[in-house]
Parts: C-alpha cells; structure tokens; sequence
C-alpha cells in the first residue's frame, strides 16, 4: 500500500512495537502493586512519563496518561465547569473533541463562542480579543488543524489571555515530530497530545497540565495518575508512546526536512498537469508535509475511488461512519463553496513515504485526471 | 466481461449477491451507496455501511463509498413531493432505479472500470436474439421486476442479477455459512428513505397538511381528514370516522381523492363498486425492449406485490395507453405504475393517471 495519510494515523514505528510486544509478554504487574512485577510496570510508565515530558519540554508531574487526545480535551474542558468564570472561546475549525464538548457543555453551564477563521484557515487576534469577557476562563485553540495543516498564532493569543488572567489550551495532537514543542517556551495552561499520530499506538495519549494539583480527574475511580485519571495504566502502550516521543524529537529536523520535499515534489509535479487544483489554507503557516487539495470538476469520493484502486491511501475532508462524503466544516467555515469542497483530498506525507513512492502517486493522479 | 461492481446496501441480498460473483472468479467491488442525508448529525447508514464493509473483508474484496443523495433529491424526492401533494400515490422506488441505480450508480461504476454493474435484486435478464429481457426473480414472493421495468436496454444490459435464481431462505442460508454479521437482517420494507417511520410523520415534515372534509359519495360530510395526502385508496385504517368490523354495513375505505376541492371520498365495505374498476388510462409508457409489445393481451400488476391480473392494451400510444381488465380491478392507485408482463418476462410498464368502468 501506498500511504499518505499519516495526519489520520500512523503505522507503529518498528522499535515501538517492539518494545510494546516485550512488555505485553513479560511485564503483567499492575504499576499499582508493590510486588516486584507492580514495580517494574510502574517504572516503565514512569520511564515514558519522563520521555513524554523530554520531548515537549515539561516535567513529568504535568502528564497525565489519558486514552488519547479526544480524552485529554474533554478533560479540560468538563473541568472548566468546575471554574467560577464559565466562558470558553474556541474557533470554528477546531476538531469535534472540541467543538463537540463545548456544544455538550452548554446546558451545564459552561458558555462559549467561536470565533471566525479568515480563508487561510487562521483566526484573527482581534477577533480573540473581542470575544473576551470578564466570564472568560479558557481560549482553547488547536496548535495545528488536522485538515488543512494551518498553525495558529497561539503565542500572541497566550499573550492576550495573560493580560486577562485566562487559561490556555492547546489541542497539538497534529504536530508532534512535525514542530517543535516546548510547553515552557508557549506558555501554554494545557496540551493534548496522541500517540499514534506519531507513530505510536492507538488508544493512547496525553494531557499536559501546567498547573496539575489544581487539576480535577474525568474518569473517576482509583488514585491513579496523581487522582488525575483513575484506571490501571495501559502499560505497554505507555511505554511504545513514550519511545514514539523520544524517537520523534530526536529526528524532527531530519522529518521536517524530508515532509517539505515530499511536499515540494508533490505540488511541482501536480501543477504540471492538474495547473487548476486548489491548495488550501495558509501554504505559509502549515505543518509540513499535509496539503489539502481541491480537484474543481471532480468529485472527491470518486477520485478516492480511483486512487484506492491503485492501493493509494489519502482522505477526504470529513468522513461520515458510513464512509461518505460531507461537505468539510473546516472547508465551509473558510468559505470554501460545497461543490469545490467536495472535490477535495488530504495528503499527509510521513516517514514510511520515500520520493518514489509520491512519483507513484502523481502517475497515478495523472491519469486519473487527465485520462487520455 | 472481468470486472464487476456490486451495489452493496449491508442487506443481505447484495451482500450473497457479491459472493457469487466471488466465486464465479470475477474481480469484484462493491460501491455502498449513500442516497439519504439523515438531518440528524448522527449518521445511520453506518449500520448498513459496516455490515458491507464485513462482507468485504470476508469476501477479499473493495469498497468504496458514494453519495448520491443530491442527485437522488433532485430527481427522485422533489417529484415524490409533487406527487403526494397532487393527491397522487408515488412509487420512488422506481424511479431511485431508473434515475440513480441504473443511471448515477452505472455511470460512476463504468467510470471506475466495471464492466457491468451487479445488484442484489430479485430478478433476472437474460440476451434473447439482440434483445435482453427482464424476468421475474425465482422467488415470486420477492420478484422485484416491477421496481425494474423502468431501465431501458442499455441499463439492462450492463447489469446483472446473481441472486435472481435464488429463494431468500437461500440466501440467508448461504449469508449465514460464510459468516457475514447481516445474515439475518431484516428485509427492508417500505419506501427505502421512510423506513421504519410513519409515513404521515415523515411527510408532515416536507409537505404542510391542509384539513378538509370525508365524505360519502352523496357528499354527506363524515367526518374531517388532516390532508388527503396522508390517504391511499383502498386504505381502510385511520380513517377515524368508525364503522369497523362491527358496523353491519362494513369498514369505511378511501374510495377517491378530490385534490382540487381537497375531500376524501369513502364508502363502506371492501367489495364496494366504487372500488373496482374495469380499466385505467396510464401514461409515459415505457418498454424494456424499447418497442411496444405486438401481445396485447397480457397480465399487469397495478402495485407491487399485487397478483398479476389478465388485461388487455386497448389503446397504444406513445404518450399515454388504455388498458381494461378480465376482472374489474381493486384500488387502482393515480401515481402507482401498470407493470406488464407476458408470462415471467417483464414488458414495461406505465404511470397509472386514472380508471373507469
């Protein structure tokens, strides 16, 4: 298979499942336990708690281990209830663990507004600054979309919400190995991360808490995770997640240097027999290595079709259960008209992806669209 | 004739339909169709898509997904509005074959390589001299010709039917032994987007109801309806104005619909005269073969899963046709197609416009 859809998930990193299936095999204790089998589970999880927290700049109280970053962003956010300010700004092309919860929060109590993004996919400060008000207790803005790859002005907004006393929360699930990250260095209150966009397993993650004591637990129950999320740890995926960060920050500039030229030669090598796509969102503030395409006069479940055919792996903008296509929100909230948004792919190149390989697939597009 | 896209719907019928043609040594893909857009952000096609999607990894093979439900409002859903509101009772199922199946459905499978298109219908066709013709399914019980008399012999000829030899109890049989998780699915009833729902719901939320009179044939008012729509004729339930089982005269029943002045005709008992005509008008004639049928003495279903009743073509237009029954006929249904068929094959048919005696 040819893959190159690694912003939805991506293949396990050889040494990660590795790791993981030596733990799955040798390592049963519960890291509650104090039994020597209890220990060695417990050390391993803080061994990847201090990875983690290497990798992003942090110190190892302020992760929390969570199922993933729809998890840590609930977490967050149902946590804002508990504030005395219950009002939250967050824009329209944040992911549905946002968008969603917010929406789900109302009738409890916690208010909102989200705010507009221009048609580079990216929020106006101004517009922040007018959605503050004295109830305003989170901006929660994601550090990158995981449609169109465009990178928020997050450090100016983190300045605004000082100035108002307002926490921050940033879902970054898309950037790990793609950016650097430096919890410290942003300022951010909170950061939700997943491990396999990054080449760890899935059903794993992570919540960065500056400020954990104040922090209150989503799921409830035993004291795990300093009582911030109770549930006997998933050890082995702990473990693969926090070799999955050290891998990826210690590689990220080879990474980043190898998704631009994928990137380049894709869009090169596209524009010279498809001169009408459509590449959107900022092609300046954009994760390297995600482009999201339009194809006017085509229709987007069609060319999936055809590319699936070939054994080619990409996306469209947002998949419904039934596989079908809907016109993208991030799309439409850029103004992006339905018939052009329904003509729309993602391609998100990675580390398994090689120059050969992107000349397969624009052969492989070219005669899809340009059949002779 | 190598490749073949299936039509999967995560019914059970497609799904043994797929694995004949597995089996037979085609290369094989399914295309799950989405028509429908629920207005509720929860998707409920999900269901029937992973039931596909099953089937398919069992099976070894593709699927993708399509979404036609622009096309299918455009071209099936506004005219079934226009139709109910015109007092009219619409088959869209009909139509969802001729303008989205056998049309969309065929483009788009053409266009990614098929070189026929196959459905889990029961139905058969079959290549007579230069002709193909449409016959009944093997299971009379589930024959679904007349859903596909529409298709013309282009449509015809680029699809076949694999499962059109097979009783259901087959099918299921043969499901169940390869695994598939639909197996025992129930068989979908009713007009596909309606669904399980009450139909008078459903078309509350398209169509507003405008009240009015029930009426004898005298013109005694009864009673009042909520929209004639909501009414078929022949129905005998709902009608709210008593007279059931224990009325000595009999159970009221829908004997006509007046749009323009908006009442509903009734009168009592289910072998009142009014209720049985002798022929129909029906127009936009269309058949299969692409001629008219030289046999004009032929048996018709006037509504899905009626029996096949002896008539005779009295007038042949183009446009329009006369057709009188051996019998008088109950409850011919404005709106409803006339479906012909000599013998098992499957002719074509009309859209009824109105009857007489």
């Amino acid at each position: 298979m040819y893959y190159f859809d690694h912003s939805a998930t991506t293949p396990v990193h050889p040494e990660v499942s590795e790791l993981m299936d030596s733990i799955q095999s040798t390592i049963y204790g519960n890291p509650s336990s104090i039994y020597s089998s209890g220990q060695k589970a417990k050390s391993v999880v803080e061994n990847a708690r201090r990875q983690i927290a290497e990798s992003i700049s942090a110190e190892p109280e302020q992760i929390i281990f969570t199922s993933g970053g729809t998890e840590s962003n609930n977490q967050v956010l149902w946590y804002m209830l508990q504030n005395q300010k219950k009002h939250v700004i967050s824009n329209d092309i944040e992911h549905p663990a946002v968008i969603k919860v917010l929406e789900f929060l109302k009738p409890f109590g916690l208010d909102h507004t989200l705010i507009n993004v221009d048609s580079d996919g990216i929020i106006s400060i101004d517009n922040v600054k007018k959605a503050i008000n004295p109830q305003t207790s989170l901006i929660s803005l994601m550090l990158a979309n995981n449609e169109i790859g465009s990178i928020q002005p997050i450090k100016t907004v983190i300045d605004i919400a000082r100035e108002n006393n307002i926490m921050v929360h940033s879902d970054a699930v898309q950037c790990m190995g793609k950016m650097e990250l430096d919890v410290i260095g942003l300022g951010v209150d909170f950061l939700s991360l997943s491990a396999h966009k990054f080449y760890g397993p899935k059903g794993i993650g992570i919540l960065y808490a500056k400020e954990p004591k104040n922090m209150s637990s989503l799921i409830i129950g035993g004291g795990q995770e300093m009582g911030l999320r109770a549930g006997t740890e998933n050890v082995a995926c702990i473990a693969g997640m926090g070799l999955a960060a050290k891998l990826a920050t210690t590689s990220i500039d080879k990474h980043i240097n190898s998704l631009l030229e994928f990137e380049k030669q894709f869009k090169r090598g596209l524009q010279t027999f498809f001169p009408n796509a459509i590449f959107n969102g900022s092609q300046v503030n954009k994760l390297p290595g995600l482009i999201n395409v339009s194809f006017p006069k085509h229709r987007s479940d069609i060319l999936m079709a055809k590319l699936d055919r070939v054994n080619i792996a990409i996306s469209n903008g947002s998949a419904c259960g039934a596989g079908d296509i809907k016109p993208s929100p991030v799309l439409s909230a850029m103004g992006i008209e339905d018939t052009i948004n329904l003509s729309t792919l993602r391609f998100s190149f990675g580390k398994s992806n090689t120059p050969e390989q992107i000349n397969y697939l624009l052969n492989q597009l070219k005669s899809i669209l340009t059949p002779e | 004739m190598s490749r073949i896209i299936v039509g999967m719907s995560g019914g059970v019928d497609s799904a043994v339909a797929a694995s004949i043609l597995v089996d037979k040594g085609y290369e094989v893909e399914g295309i799950f169709m989405k028509n429908w857009e629920e207005e509720s952000e929860f998707c409920s096609a999900e269901k029937d898509y992973k039931d596909a999607l099953q089937v398919c990894d069992i099976l070894g093979i593709k699927i993708h997904s399509i979404n036609f439900a622009k096309e299918y409002w455009e071209r099936v859903f506004e005219h079934f509005l226009e139709e109910y509101k015109n007092g009219r009772t619409p088959n869209p199922d009909i139509l969802c074959n001729t303008e989205i199946k056998f049309k969309e459905f065929l483009h788009y499978a053409k266009d990614l390589g098929a070189d026929v298109i196959a459905t889990g219908h029961y139905a058969r066709n079959y290549h007579n001299n230069h002709e193909v013709l449409l016959k009944k399914g093997s299971d009379l019980e589930k024959d679904q010709s007349y859903f596909l008399h529409g298709l013309n012999q282009h449509q015809i000829s680029s699809a076949i039917f694999p499962i059109g030899d097979l009783e259901k109890f087959e099918i299921r049989k043969q499901a169940k032994k390869l695994g598939f998780n639909n197996y025992n699915k129930k068989d979908s009833v009713g007009i596909c987007f309606i669904g399980e729902r009450n139909i008078k719901e459903f078309l509350q939320t398209y169509i507003p109801s405008k009240a009015g009179n029930i009426v004898d044939q005298n013109g005694k008012i009864l009673g009042e309806h909520d929209g004639i729509m909501y009414y078929t004729i022949g129905q005998r339930k709902g009608l709210g104005i008593g007279g059931g089982h224990t009325n000595q005269n009999g159970a009221w029943y829908v004997l006509n619909k007046d749009a323009i002045n908006n009442v509903l005709i009734v009168g009592q008992g289910h072998n009142h005269p009014a209720l049985y005509h002798k022929r129909l008008k029906a127009s936009n004639p269309h058949w299969i073969s692409g001629i008219a049928p030289k046999k004009h003495t032929l048996n018709a279903k006037i509504r899905y899963r009626s029996n096949d009743v002896p008539c005779n073509i009295i007038e042949l237009g183009m446009d329009n046709i006369e057709v009188e029954f051996k019998d008088p006929c109950f409850a011919i249904a404005p709106g409803q197609s006339i479906v012909f068929y000599d013998k098992d094959i499957c002719l074509g048919g009309a859209i009824i416009e109105s009857y007489s005696n």
